[in-house]
């Protein structure tokens, strides 16, 4: 597999890049089951589990025969089906996510909301199938060559649901099983930024990894596909992606071909450590405008991206944008070492802090007693006195006047604490909760404190004499220096 | 094969990093004088086709010349300046002794078993101005008369104490004087990064104080990136006819639309191209203008022919059968494309002239040409009311034929402008963009009920804003308190109020607010530690959400509602987002 040049041209554009009007079958979407419960699926027609009713994907929301999922706009809400599991059943695929309707998707509760696609569910499925869903089942049919009858219409489940989105890199790594660390969106999206990576860069990448820095790179290069339909002169992005592991690269390989991205990455199985960034005899090196190194010693990768060398992986026409990513400290210092001994410039280290704030309403007071999720005591030193006055009051009569007491009770609005907090309990279904109470931001309960050092540095093209006489041609001087050097005026005026 | 910034070009604009780290903004034009201020002057034809990010010397002037010339200084030599690394005892106390291998520390012991100083440290010397035996007054004489490196070289000759002085503070005092006298600056590019660098110094309002690491997390999240459709043979017509529409609303002078422009692959002309323009070094103003003069003509010679982009504007002087793209009014692209929203009646995008985009002085070769489209909110919610989007009379051929050229020209000029500013306004009010991109002064609570619903299902929301108070009311008006009270009214088919539902709160998912900083660090050899000191001020906040499509409103998009309810519903949906 070493040096091997990964690539496919199926013409199908790629799903990260080209957001098609609708859903559509054996393409990527990304279910979103709730915050930061995403789940990646490749939408198919074809069942091959058994199910009645097609491919089918359970979560912990339901099931979603995919036959809901396609043909529908993206960002749709979409409601569990009840499935029947056929005469096969489904062995394999309820090991990972378990089934069983949850409340729903999205952290909504489900409100007993009156939909007429639950209402319909009543009717018949020939009902279903003329009303609603043709289009759907037109393709199911077709593309298993069956009569449409074959496959079942799905019945909803009226619990769970689950949104579908297009895919992006942002939702690709929020989804990552790991495989290895991942570089996340706070940390790629600035080093992206810093690296001054545009379409039409070319990237270097070590090590792949799980893909995740892959994918947003592969986003921010990207200025079309195949350059023979363009212009000559136009750079096409590219990312040169390399990994040491070998069962990584297959599954990389893997996911890049089916997210259309292979044109666009190009995955190479080697250890740059010892072997360098230099492609097969047949390829042209990389010419790399960027250079992201994740991985232990990148001081060791570094020997091979210097300027001189025999096949240099740099673009020789223009400055080269490094960082590096290390989690300790040291492994910075030696880098750093390494970049100032070997002519990198606009050295720089730093760390992103990132955080993600929670937004709430904090209720407080004496009329939130009982309530769920709230502080009940005391909101105002006007509350407080006037609770107090109220013991003060009850316990004087209480000794006093406890004849009196009970004879006016009802006036004296003494209250057992059982009816105050029923009282309590009536009103707040008719407050507007989600407008009371202070309106507070804080942290959320987890931070990421370190996840990486960045070091930054800049390699400036090679500058040799020869370049200078050049630029000195081109740009002469000879007339604001005294205009005694004819010749050089006109290179000046030429320009 | 060309890159951006390969080398300096003419008409450029770049800054200059002065010993001081403040940026110098300069546009560099050919066979003029640059002058940096403090470090002197020299002829911009010296920088022109040199590259970047080096360091440049202004050497001193010869008798001979009228200016000074520059020299490239090499990495090499300023980093064996900073290389002090085999004995760096500590001045204070955040910088231990440490003799490194490779930069790693091996041992922090200053003192030996025995308690004696092993290594020799600042604790005798003595922080005092009078040891510099040269005075101020002889110092500047000094300058006067030689050149830098000789001046700090009796510097520290002069330094009575420098002896006494570890190697580490040796290297820094000399750092400190190389800054101060030697005449270097490094050129580095426009880009983003430079830009915001700049732009914060001097007036950090201007951008809303928006760092770096906002701005990456504004671009990841609004997923802009190039969407034109070359190379992608099949689908390409129904791909294109939706694909990769932004919109924007920016109050940060154009920094966020040029960092959206980067992103798509619209900020830079294509560097071939600016280079050949270039090269007629008479400056592009009067072929401008008769490139303007030749677009008048070939409108009136045939009406209504909005062609394509000229391949190159300076050409079609020569070859008048190509259609061209107008300078004043042209028809907008149709994907990848950015639709800036503005409150005043002209946009505020000053700072893409930085990068070749002046709407005064229209590049018709500039990808922001046609690809970048404005419209004003009354042109938005109620173009009616907008002169511009008021078709002007139409005039019959034969009739034209008898107007003067000039009247003719400015009617061809009004019937362009009427047929852009239509088209702009019809394409943003047919909504379906990939994605909202919101950094305003306004209140985000009033944009986004118009502009949420222009956004296509499973498209993109971002929001940034210096503070985050704004953001976390947008926070609440999405939260899922509010949204299951909505879900609750519509399920009784009872119409939401307005005032407590300023919008429909079932129409985002995962709003989600985030800040950023980048804490910066000092990597000197032996002396790494975060920066004593940094920038205070705004700490930047984004919201993030993507657009959904609820389930009643797929339902009732297929006409299933029974009468009374999809009324319910519609106006619901109405009052909440129009
Ligand atoms: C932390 S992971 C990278 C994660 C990746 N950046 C992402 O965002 O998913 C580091 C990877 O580098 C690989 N690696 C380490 N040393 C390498 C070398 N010398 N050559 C190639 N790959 C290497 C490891 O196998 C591992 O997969």
């Amino acid at each position: 597999m070493s040096n091997d040049v990964l690539e496919t041209t199926n013409g199908q554009p790629s799903p990260f890049f080209h957001t098609t009007s609708l859903t559509e079958a054996d393409s990527l979407a990304i279910l979103h089951l709730k915050r930061d419960s995403l789940l990646p699926l490749t939408l198919r027609t074809a069942a091959d589990e058994g199910y009645a009713e097609g491919a089918v994907t359970n979560t912990r929301f339901g099931s979603f025969p995919h036959s809901t999922l396609i043909g529908i706009e993206w960002g749709s809400q979409v409601r569990a089906s009840k499935v029947d599991t056929g005469s096969r059943g489904r062995k394999k695929k309820e090991t990972k996510e378990q089934l069983g309707p949850e409340g729903g998707g999205g952290g909504v509760p489900v409100v007993a909301v009156d939909d007429p696609r639950t209402r319909k569910k009543r009717k018949s499925d020939d009902d279903l199938t003329a009303s609603e869903l043709p289009a759907k089942k037109l393709k199911q049919g077709a593309s298993n060559g069956q009569p449409p009858v074959a496959a079942r219409v799905a019945v909803e489940a009226g619990s769970g649901f689950i949104h579908v989105l297009p895919p992006t890199p942002e939702t690709w790594t929020a989804s990552l099983d790991h495989r290895t660390q991942v570089v996340y969106t706070p940390d790629y999206s600035y080093i992206l930024q810093r690296l001054r990576v545009r379409p039409g860069s070319t990237i270097i990448e070590a090590g792949a990894g799980s893909g995740s820095f892959t994918h947003a790179a592969a986003r921010a290069v990207f200025n079309g596909y195949s350059p023979s339909l363009t212009n000559k002169s136009k750079r096409h992005g590219k990312v040169y992606s390399y990994e040491y592991h070998e069962p990584r690269v297959a599954t990389l390989c893997q996911e890049l071909s089916s997210h259309g991205l292979s044109n666009i990455v190009h995955l190479t199985h080697r250890d740059v450590c010892s072997s360098g960034f230099a492609l097969s005899p047949e390829h042209p090196p990389p010419q790399a405008d960027a250079i992201f190194l994740d991985l232990p010693a990148p001081w060791l990768a570094l020997k091979h991206l210097a300027r001189f060398t025999a096949d240099a992986p740099l673009n020789p026409h223009g400055p080269v944008h490094l960082c590096t990513f290390s989690p300790c400290i040291e492994q910075v210092m030696s880098t750093v070492s390494y970049l100032r001994r070997n002519a990198w410039t606009e050295i720089s280290m730093c760390e992103v802090q990132n955080r993600r704030i929670d937004v709430r309403r904090e209720r407080v007071g004496l009329k939130e007693e009982g309530l769920r999720g709230v502080n009940a005591s005391a909101a105002t030193v006007e509350e407080a006195i006037d609770r107090l006055r109220e013991v003060e009051c009850k316990l004087s009569d209480y000794h006093s006047n406890r004849a009196a007491v009970e004879v006016k009770g009802e006036q004296k609005k003494i209250q057992s604490k059982a009816e105050r907090l029923e009282k309590i309990k009536l009103e707040a279904e008719t407050r507007k909760l989600y407008m009371e109470g202070n309106l507070v931001q804080r942290s959320e309960p987890e931070v990421r404190t370190h996840t990486s050092y960045l070091v930054f540095a800049t390699l400036p093209r090679a500058w040799g004499e020869e370049d200078e006489r050049g630029a000195g041609e081109m740009w002469g001087v000879g007339e604001v220096m005294g205009g005694r050097d004819k010749v050089a005026v006109e290179g000046g005026k030429k320009g | 094969m060309s890159t951006v910034h390969s080398h300096i070009r003419p008409n450029a604009y770049l800054f200059l990093r002065l010993p001081s780290d403040l940026l110098k903004l300069i546009e560099i034009k050919p066979n003029t004088i640059i002058d940096t201020g403090k470090l002197g002057s020299f002829p911009s034809n010296l920088l022109l086709g040199r590259p970047y990010y080096y360091k440049y010397e202004i050497l001193d002037k010869t008798e001979s010349e009228a200016y000074s010339r520059l020299r490239i200084v090499p990495p090499s030599e300023l980093n064996a300046e900073i290389l002090t690394e085999d004995a760096t005892p500590s001045e204070s106390r955040g910088d231990p002794a440490t003799p490194t291998v490779n930069g790693v520390p091996e041992a922090y012991d200053l003192v030996g078993e025995d308690g004696t100083v092993v290594m020799k440290n600042n604790r005798l010397t003595i922080d005092d101005a009078s040891r510099q035996a040269l005075s101020q007054q002889e110092i500047e004489e000094l300058k006067k008369s030689s050149g830098g490196k000789e001046i700090i070289e009796k510097i520290l000759a002069n330094h009575a104490g420098l002896e006494e002085k570890t190697t580490f503070s040796k290297a820094k005092y000399t750092l400190r004087k190389t800054k101060k006298y030697l005449k270097r600056f490094t050129v580095l590019p426009m880009d983003m990064g430079n830009l915001i660098d700049y732009v914060m110094v001097k007036e950090a309002p201007r951008i809303m104080e928006m760092t770096e690491e906002s701005l990456g997390l504004v671009t990841a999240w609004s997923n802009a990136h190039y969407s034109g459709c070359d190379g992608i043979v099949e689908k390409a017509d129904e791909l294109c006819a939706g694909g990769g529409r932004w919109l924007v609303i920016d109050d940060t002078g154009g920094l966020v639309v040029a960092a959206l422009a980067e992103r798509m692959d619209l900020l830079f002309r294509d560097p071939e191209e600016a280079q050949d323009s270039a090269d007629q070094v008479n400056g592009t103003a009067t072929s401008n203008r008769a490139l303007e003069t030749f677009a008048l003509e070939v409108e009136s010679a045939q009406p209504g022919a909005n062609g394509g982009l000229a391949e190159n504007g300076q050409e079609t002087t020569d070859t008048p059968t190509k259609a061209t793209s107008h300078l004043d009014f042209p028809i907008p692209a149709r994907t990848d494309t950015i639709t800036l929203l503005h409150p005043a009646v002209q946009p505020n995008v000053s700072l893409l002239k930085y990068f070749g985009y002046d709407t005064n002085q229209p590049d018709p070769l500039h990808p922001l040409h046609t690809h970048l489209s404005t419209l004003s909110w009354l042109q938005l919610l109620q173009p009616e009311s907008d002169v511009t989007y008021r078709e002007p009379e139409h005039t019959a051929d034969h009739i034209l034929r008898t107007w003067k050229s000039g009247k003719r020209g400015t009617y061809w000029k009004k019937r362009r402008r009427w047929e852009r500013c239509k088209a702009i306004v019809d394409d943003a009010r047919r909504g379906e963009f990939d994605g909202l991109v919101l950094a305003s002064n306004m209140d985000p609570t009033s944009i986004l009920p118009h502009t949420i619903p222009l956004i296509r299902g499973g498209g993109h929301v971002v929001i940034f804003s210096p503070t985050p108070e704004p953001l976390v009311k947008v926070m609440d008006l999405y939260s899922k308190e509010r949204r299951a009270a909505y879900i609750n009214h519509i399920s009784k088919e009872e119409i939401p109020d307005p005032v407590d539902f300023p919008v429909d709160p079932r129409m985002l998912l995962a709003p989600t607010l985030q800040t950023s900083r980048a804490k910066e660090w000092q990597v000197l050899p032996g002396r790494t530690h975060p920066m004593m000191t940094s920038r205070g001020g705004a700490e930047g906040y984004v919201f993030t959400a993507r657009k959904v499509v609820p389930l009643e409103g797929g339902v009732m998009a297929k006409g299933n509602y029974a009468g009374k309810k999809r009324k319910a519903v519609e106006a619901v949906e109405g009052g909440a987002e129009g």
